[in-house]
């Protein structure tokens, strides 16, 4: 059990009173499950939280989901979040825009069937509004945006990684209900990446390519390789150009969910671009902290590193995941561009394979409203979706389906094909991966 | 012959019981993707990836393991296992406990009936020592006899 008197995480007076059980029971297992939290990763104290949060707990499936009966004690004790926050994006229950065939539609339905009532406790304990659903809520039309410095306790870990690194605001990778509990408290155990010392590199990663890399792969070497360490990149300022462009953001978004993916890594620095990099340069280095020279071979490397499922077999995909994380409305005008080009270039009007673009449902209402670049998408085939692809690998359902996709991070959660940009159009228009255009 | 090792006692508990051992990072999601969704007996390691634990009854061992690792999401599988009651009977990490470990299991201490004892910082010789099927004795003072 839980010794209040022998605790090495020191308590306010009114943290211990809450502990005590005098603002409800309900509330006391929130901070004594904070509190253990908090003396597993050796907090000194705990701080408030600042801002809005995100979750990675948007899907109601049991082992991901806080328990129905937990989020029923939480609501009966009438509890919310300090703060608004907005949840990863929906399970796969808009068919209309996901071609899934009728059995598979029947496998999704039952595994969420809960998603109802699930949502509905969601909104009851500060959801912000029920769209808000999306693993890219920086986007000014869903306006998830923390300022810099700014204590938060999310746990999408591409959120988690941008949050940190691009926007200078500060939270640990909390898993999911950690990060409801906590913020409901309204408080977080102070550790970690919301240290300055904790913010500081361990690791120099000097990246040394010829031309800009995908990011997919950049983040996905540097995760693998740092792991859990947090990383100083120098070299992509020369390629990427200085300060926090809109392509800028958009990559490092790439970047960071590739990064947490194939490792644990919940910060990077980039020399020039990032805005604790700009304000204390190398000074951000540990002194004891290690340095990788990462070369266009190591990008290579990582790449030929991925399985290619399906390659005995025919190789004609029957669908194209775009999208993971959600595409800002930029990358869905890029896309727009790029397709209706390589269309063009071979006379036809629609894509051989059948593509979903995915993004906020914000981010999608602005794009459909801007009329042309939606119609032409949809001319050529393309579905729009809020969804996750990676869910219907969790629900099993694209078992038997050839899949490519060009996130790294979906390829680490599914059976889809990694396909790098460059190549993924020519295999949309011609419908075969043999057919791309080969460098 | 019996080794001895003191780590740092997490949710303290005197047990004893049979080890499974990881000596990579311990992948709570995928151990456990299988076992989540419907009812089952026994929690089967789902993990390909992890050769020394994939297809091995996981549940009522005391699993050993550097730490645990992958997605965030994974927060929540602890509770749920407790709560099936198919949850090992100790988790033994020979780091510091990460953190999505760290927070998956105190929420199945406060949130279920069930407890996980947990010692962390047991030191790369205990991992190094300990073999799947060793018999562990664990004291409530984080001390663990491997024999």
């Amino acid at each position: 059990m839980l010794n209040i008197d022998s605790l090495k995480l020191q308590l306010s007076p009114e943290e211990t009173a809450v502990l005590r059980g005098e603002r409800g029971a309900t509330l006391a297992k929130v901070m004594k499950t904070i509190v253990l939290y908090g003396e597993a990763l050796g907090a000194e104290r705990l701080v408030d939280i600042e801002g809005d949060g995100h979750f990675v707990i948007s899907w109601s499936t049991p082992g991901i989901a806080a328990p129905i009966e937990l989020l029923d004690q939480l609501v009966e004790a009438g509890l919310r979040t300090r703060f608004p926050f907005t949840l990863d994006p929906k399970p796969p229950l808009d068919f209309e825009n996901l071609s899934l065939r009728p059995e598979q539609e029947l496998v999704v339905e039952r595994m969420f069937h809960a998603q109802a009532g699930y949502d509905r406790r969601m909104l009851q304990l500060g959801l912000r509004d029920p769209n808000a659903y999306t693993c890219n809520p920086f986007q000014p039309e869903v306006g998830n945006i923390p300022e810099r410095g700014a204590i938060l306790a999310w746990s999408e870990s591409a959120s988690v990684i941008y949050a940190n690194s691009v926007l200078g605001a500060r939270s640990n990778r909390n898993g999911a209900v950690i990060d409801l509990l906590s913020n409901i408290l309204g408080k977080i155990p102070l550790t970690g990446l919301l240290t300055d010392q904790g913010r500081r590199a361990t690791w120099l990663v000097e990246l040394q390519a010829a031309d800009l890399p995908s990011p997919q792969l950049l983040g996905a070497a540097i995760g693998k390789k740092i792991l859990d360490g947090v990383a100083f990149i120098v070299g992509l300022d020369r390629l990427l150009g200085p300060g926090l462009s809109e392509d800028t953001r958009d990559y490092l978004h790439e970047l960071g969910a590739a990064a947490a993916t194939y490792g644990a890594v919940g910060l990077f620095h980039v020399e020039n671009i990032t805005p604790e990099a700009l304000d204390f340069g190398r000074d951000l280095l540990a002194p004891d902290h290690a340095t990788w020279t990462l070369t266009d071979q190591e990008l290579q490397d990582m790449l030929g590193s991925f399985p290619v499922p399906g390659s005995d077999g025919d190789p004609k995909p029957q669908r194209c995941f775009i999208g993971c994380p959600h595409l800002s409305i930029r990358q869905l005008h890029w896309w727009s561009q790029q397709i209706r080009n390589a269309l063009q270039a071979r006379g036809q009007d629609r894509l051989a394979i059948d593509t979903f673009l995915c993004a906020a449902p914000q981010v999608l209402q602005k794009f459909k409203a801007g009329g042309e670049a939606f119609d032409q998408l949809t001319a050529a085939g393309v579905k729009l979706t809020p969804t996750c692809p990676e869910v219907l690998y969790e629900a099993d359902v694209m078992t038997g389906e050839t899949v490519i996709t060009n996130s790294s991070k979906l390829r680490a959660y599914s059976t889809a094909r990694f396909i790098p940009d460059e190549v993924l159009l020519d295999i949309l228009v011609s419908g075969e991966i043999g057919g791309e255009r080969r460098e | 012959m019996t080794r001895s090792f003191k780590g740092r006692a997490l949710l303290a508990g005197a047990l004893e019981g049979e080890a499974l051992v990881s000596r990579v990072g311990f992948n709570t999601y995928a151990s456990y993707s299988t076992s989540l969704h419907f009812p089952v007996e026994r929690a089967l390691c789902a993990d390909r990836s992890n050769q020394q634990l994939f297809g091995k009854n996981l549940s009522e061992k005391i699993l050993c393991l550097p730490k645990s690792i992958g997605s965030t999401s994974a927060g929540a599988v602890w509770l749920r296992v407790a709560m099936l009651g198919i949850a090992p009977k100790a988790l033994l990490f020979s780091q510091d406990i990460d953190s999505l470990a760290a927070g998956g299991l105190a929420v199945a201490e406060v949130w279920s009936d069930h407890r996980i004892v947990a010692v962390d910082q047991l030191g790369d010789e205990f991992l190094e020592t300990v073999q799947e099927g060793d018999r562990i004795e664990i004291r409530e003072d984080g001390t663990v006899r491997v024999r």
